[in-house]
């Protein structure tokens, strides 16, 4: 008797997996370290071209230092680092050379805690444009106005672009930084546990916005919510103690995983 | 249940004595002393400050008048007068120390909570910053009368106002890095993860949401050298009369006038001092409660 019966409704008319999708990101022989800590051991994986990637596990076990490898945002941080291949369209953004500012404006990103700036919603959205593109005001707008119908915010805000995005509520506050990291045309998203702050409402809008989102771009999202990955990704890696235990497409990790680890952790016998 | 063990013995709820018994005599006791001791440390406290402050007010006020604020301090043993130019001197030497003190403590600041947060330098300067928050102020006039009185030959508003500077600067250092602090790394993050250089965060970003406390270190750090005395006795000392538009020479000022005044056998010096006193209480007074209104501001939004 499968005991991931109750997984089995939420997975019922959802988009299955492209396995043929072209791919995005290719993860090799990944390792990362913090100082002296070894946090990712030896991960390979591959993400699909517009397809919602979850990354799920539990706490510590190295989903979202993964993610945060993908735009290098933990070199902000001196000893943390990573070895091993992180190929972008073939490009390894883990090489010294790579720009950083490109890359991240290549692969946007989205935090668990909305973090609007301190200015107006539009300039909120506007920042990543007016780093490096000098766009004519018109132009501007228009990708404000169409960055922002993408996170299914326009209607909200459109009266009110003028003022403090921190007066926006939790849920409007995350829509607004999709909407920022969508404004720059990134290739891939990164959600790290983006609806975890939120309440069920929002959260159902959020996800409904990323499987929008999945027609555009390649996504990634950290998850502790197994439902949701269920509800809302195509593929699913299940990560342990910083390995990759499993990755499959969604259905099969969760009707039908090989791993008895995978099986354990979803039907919730640990984790 | 193990009849042995009292606590699962007596476990049902209403075994239980009423709530009131169950504290003991002299828990009760010790909280009476506890309050009736901080009351009474508390009437202390607003005694004297209140004292203080009424007798600047009485004073202050006797010696208020509209010439204060246009005549300069009159020569010994002539009537009347006011303080009209050490009013101008002392905002003349505020201004210059807290124009200098400004961009140095907020960039210093900014260096210490954003660049240097892991490298020993920063936690050197740290250091160095807390014992220069806490260094005698006399030692600072001192410091700068050796470096500028001493060479230039003569006393002068700039080295006043260098003088303050010094005294606001680890002031300003201090509050903007706990201010930069504050803010979120998660806010960073999001500035970097879209593109942006860590000096465009920092600038669009940090600071602005740090803005309001920033400010409000730099309206504190002005009511602080706004009253300091010690600091211009050696650089600026003090000017019975207007001061050179070139600030050489002595520049009068409130903090050492009423120092001079209040000494003095005169007694319409010793009015001038009390008004001049008091105008410096209420002027730094004002300046707290702007600091206040700012950051209380922030925290409402």
């Amino acid at each position: 008797m499968s005991p991931t019966t109750s997984m089995s409704g939420q997975l019922a008319g959802r988009n299955p997996a492209n396995e043929s999708a072209p791919v995005r990101i290719a993860v090799k022989d990944l390792n990362f370290y913090y100082g002296q800590f070894h946090g990712l051991k030896n991960v390979n994986l591959n993400f699909h071209d517009r397809q919602v990637t979850a990354l799920i596990g539990p706490s510590g076990c190295g989903k979202s230092t993964l993610l945060r490898t993908f735009n290098r945002i933990y070199s902000l941080y001196p000893e943390q680092r990573a070895t091993g291949e992180i190929l972008l369209d073939g490009q390894n953004v883990l090489d010294p050379k790579v720009d950083l500012n490109e890359l991240r404006a290549r692969v946007g990103m989205v935090f668990q805690k909305p973090t609007p700036f301190p200015m107006s919603i539009y300039d909120n959205v506007a920042f990543g444009l007016r780093l490096y593109e000098r766009l004519p005001k018109s132009e501007l707008d228009g990708r404000v106005e169409d960055a922002l119908r993408k996170a299914a915010l326009w209607d909200e805000v459109k009266d009110k672009m003028k003022q403090a995005g921190t007066g926006l509520s939790g849920g409007q506050q995350q829509r607004l930084c999709i909407a920022r990291s969508v404004a720059q045309r990134p290739e891939v998203i990164l959600f790290d546990e983006p609806t975890s702050a939120l309440d069920p409402i929002s959260t159902g809008r959020i996800e409904e916005l990323i499987e929008q989102l999945r027609s555009e771009f390649t996504i990634v999202i950290v998850t502790h919510n197994m439902q949701q990955a269920a509800r809302i990704s195509q593929f699913t890696a299940f990560m342990y103690l910083g390995e990759l235990v499993e990755f499959a497409p969604t259905t099969k990790i969760f009707m039908n995983p090989d791993q008895r680890q995978t099986q354990d952790y979803i039907t919730g016998r640990f984790g | 249940m193990d009849a042995r063990n009292p606590i699962l013995a007596t476990a049902p709820a209403a075994a239980y004595p009423p709530r009131a018994n169950r504290v003991r005599p002299g828990r009760r006791v010790a909280d009476k002393i506890l309050i009736a001791g901080s009351t009474l440390a508390t009437i202390i406290g607003i005694v004297v400050l209140g004292s203080i402050l009424l007798m600047l007010i009485v004073e202050g006020i006797k010696g208020f008048s509209p010439m204060i604020f246009t005549q300069p301090t009159p020569g010994p043993g002539s009537e009347g007068g006011g303080i009209a130019n050490a009013i101008l001197g002392s905002l003349v030497l505020t201004v210059i120390g807290i124009v200098i003190a400004t961009p140095v403590g907020v960039m210093a600041g900014t260096y210490l909570a954003e660049y240097g947060r892991n490298s020993r330098l920063a936690d050197l300067i740290r250091f160095l910053n807390d014992i220069l928050l806490s260094a005698p102020s006399i030692l600072i006039g001192l410091f700068v009368y050796t470096l500028m009185v001493r060479p230039m030959g003569t006393y002068s508003g700039w080295a006043g106002g260098v003088a303050l500077a010094i005294i606001a600067t680890p002031v300003i250092v201090r509050t903007t890095e706990d201010m930069l602090r504050l803010v979120p790394s998660q806010m960073r993050e999001a500035g970097v993860a879209l593109g942006a250089p860590p000096s465009h965060v920092i600038k669009s970003v940090t600071w602005r949401a740090a803005s309001a406390g920033i400010v409000t270190g730099i309206l504190l750090a002005l009511a602080r050298i706004a009253g300091e005395t010690a600091p211009l006795l050696f650089t600026a000392l003090n000017n019975n009369s207007w001061f050179n538009a070139n600030l050489l020479g002595g520049i009068p000022n409130l903090p050492v006038m009423i120092y001079q005044f209040a000494l003095s056998p005169y007694q319409n010096w010793q009015s001038l001092a009390w008004a001049g006193a008091l105008l410096i209480t209420v002027t730094i007074l004002a300046l707290s409660i702007v600091a206040r209104l700012v950051i209380k501001d922030t925290r409402a939004r």
